[in-house]
């Protein structure tokens, strides 16, 4: 594949420590378009070596709005389904200009090692020195090692390592949407994680029309007012919970997006520093940055203050654990005790429809309706929504508020991209597959 | 004439970064921006904008902008750690003068308008 795309996927071996490059050919993105339609087909045609496959979508990292985000695909080891985890903030950029599209992870090594992936390099590299330390001090030291403060990594914590069903692959040093267990898959397979760094090009077919159209869709999107707000709070107060804003507002320091995504879906609590403060801070911890708001939402529910709740959201990145399954099956609601309870958690978290999408992203439309009603219409218009965006590597909270991103002009851009002649016929037998 | 930068409302999204590499390469990369998405300091959610132009570096800060003649920064990779490629090697702010239809790539794909035209 020519355009948008490094033409590369990388197969990993962990048992063997084989490292082997594919090309991407054009007739299987004619035929799976990319996303998770290509991590679905990757993940059969090596299924015999429980593979972690870590790919990005078609226009991930380009000017089509929001194209922000990457996805595991993997068997859930808590559900036994496979499923697909969005990888967001700038994480799920740093993987394409690192130089793959897709990542084939196969079987499990002798000890512990990191995967590290840059500039078109793949290394499998020993993690004695990381294995044992929480996401931050492994996050903080590959970054040291490496010499880069933009390393971009996917990392498990103590959680992962020992194996629990609520271990989560943390992004950097935060939370990310993986409620199915990820964290304990990489552990079992002594993989701690990987590191990205890359600089590549990515070329596209017709540039200038790509970007025009790019714009176009741009200025459509900005007409909604919504955009006025910022951060996880507007999100909640607009799904139905009261007394969000009053709550988090105090300790709110700044809201931040993903790559290009026009709403900050993600905020950054301070709890440890001034919240107010604008310049540097002297802390080196000073909060934590929160993308789950049904994390937030349930520790406040259990009575939290919004700092001590904070301070939880901090704790379980850094063990690398499911927040949300902290709040919800710890019966705890003290700071002590849900900080306590990461290793005595029992029960599950309910994953909704196939059960193959994250629950981190609210089951429903944001700030618009869509046209929507009734439950049942309103699950499959969100399973739908969620295989398009994890497709075409669309920020997945993002589709869900914003109806100028079309099925018809993602395939617009992906067809003036590629070259390829890529129809809604297609896209509706990918999905159909991959719901199926 | 000149951008402005109003690093209190960007978002940190590395759209500008983006078009503005894409205005020299005409292809999607990073590497060929005059306009940096700072983000070195992710853990203190400290994010602002660097923009080399001409004879200077702007440091667009959530405190404040700062400017710095080349040449007379004292530590200029200091502020230039966020990128691989140092701030000072990169070509500087031409405004977009090629771009006729567009006019500044990044004031047009801003998608919060946090970058004006001065
Ligand atoms: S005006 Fe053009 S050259 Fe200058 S910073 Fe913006 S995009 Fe880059
Ligand atoms: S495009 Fe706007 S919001 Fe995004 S990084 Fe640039 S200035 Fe900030």
């Amino acid at each position: 594949m020519e355009y948008l795309s490094t033409d590369k996927i990388l197969v990993i071996d962990l048992n063997t420590t084989a490292i082997e490059e594919d090309e991407l050919d054009d007739s299987l993105v004619e035929e799976k378009i990319g996303g998770v339609g290509i991590t679905k087909y990757l993940y059969e045609k090596y299924q015999d070596d429980d593979p972690i496959v870590i790919g990005t979508g078609l226009l991930t990292g380009t000017t089509y709005p929001a194209s922000a985000s990457s996805q595991i695909t993997a068997k859930s080891p808590v559900t036994g389904k496979l499923c697909h985890c969005p990888i967001i903030y700038k994480v799920g950029l740093e993987i394409k200009y690192s130089g793959f599209d897709y990542i084939v992870v196969k079987g499990r090594s002798d000890s512990p090692v990191y995967l590290w992936i840059h500039d078109g390099v793949a290394d499998i590299s020993d993690a004695a020195d990381v294995w044992g330390k929480d996401v931050w001090e492994s996050t903080d030291a590959l970054r040291t090692f490496v010499g880069d403060d933009l390393l971009q990594t996917m990392m498990i914590g103590p959680a992962g390592e020992n194996g629990s069903d609520y271990a989560q692959v943390c992004y950097n040093h935060w939370n990310s949407p993986d409620r199915f267990g990820f964290g304990k898959l990489f552990g079992a397979k002594n993989l701690k994680g990987f590191a990205f760094r890359g600089m590549g090009m990515i070329e596209v077919a017709e540039p200038e029309d790509y970007v025009e159209r790019s714009l176009e869709i741009l200025k459509e999107i900005k007409e909604n007012d919504f955009l006025e707000k910022k951060g996880l709070a507007p999100m909640l107060t607009v799904l139905g919970e009261a007394g969000v804003e009053e709550w988090i507002n105090p300790i709110t320091h700044r809201n931040s997006a993903d790559y290009f995504t026009p709403y900050a879906t993600n905020t950054a609590l301070f709890f440890d520093e001034d919240p107010e403060l604008l310049k540097e801070s002297e802390k080196d911890e000073p909060g934590i940055l929160v993308s789950d708001i049904y994390a937030l939402l349930s520790l406040k529910k259990l009575g939290l203050s919004a700092d001590d709740a904070g301070r939880v959201l901090k704790a379980s990145a850094k063990y690398g654990i499911d927040p949300f399954a902290v709040a919800k099956l710890s019966g705890k609601n003290t700071l002590e005790e849900l900080t306590g309870a990461f290793d005595s958690l029992q029960g599950e978290v309910a994953i909704p429809g196939s059960g193959i999408f994250t629950p981190w992203c609210p089951t429903g439309p944001i700030f618009n309706d869509f046209d929507l009603s009734g439950d049942e219409e309103i699950m499959d218009w969100w399973e739908r929504r969620q295989a398009v965006s994890m497709i075409f590597g669309i920020q997945p909270i993002f589709s869900l508020m914003c109806p100028e991103l079309t099925e018809a002009n993602m395939l617009e851009l992906a067809s003036m991209g590629t070259e390829l002649e890529l129809t809604q016929e297609v896209l509706d037998a990918v999905i159909e597959n991959i719901l199926g | 004439m000149g951008i402005q930068i109003n690093a209190l409302k960007c978002t940190n999204c590395m759209a500008c970064e983006m078009v503005c590499s894409y205005h020299r390469d005409d292809g999607f990369a990073f590497l060929s921006a005059c306009l940096v998405a700072y983000r070195a300091k992710e853990k203190k959610d400290y994010f602002g904008m660097l923009l080399k132009e001409e004879d200077v570096l702007i440091v667009a800060r959530p405190e404040g902008i700062e400017i710095n003649k080349i040449g007379e920064e004292a530590d200029p990779d200091k502020k230039a750690d966020a990128s691989a490629k140092p701030m000072l090697l990169r070509e500087s702010c031409d405004l977009c003068e090629d771009m006729d239809d567009y006019g500044p790539m990044c004031i047009a794909f801003c998608p919060v308008d946090a970058i004006t035209l001065d």
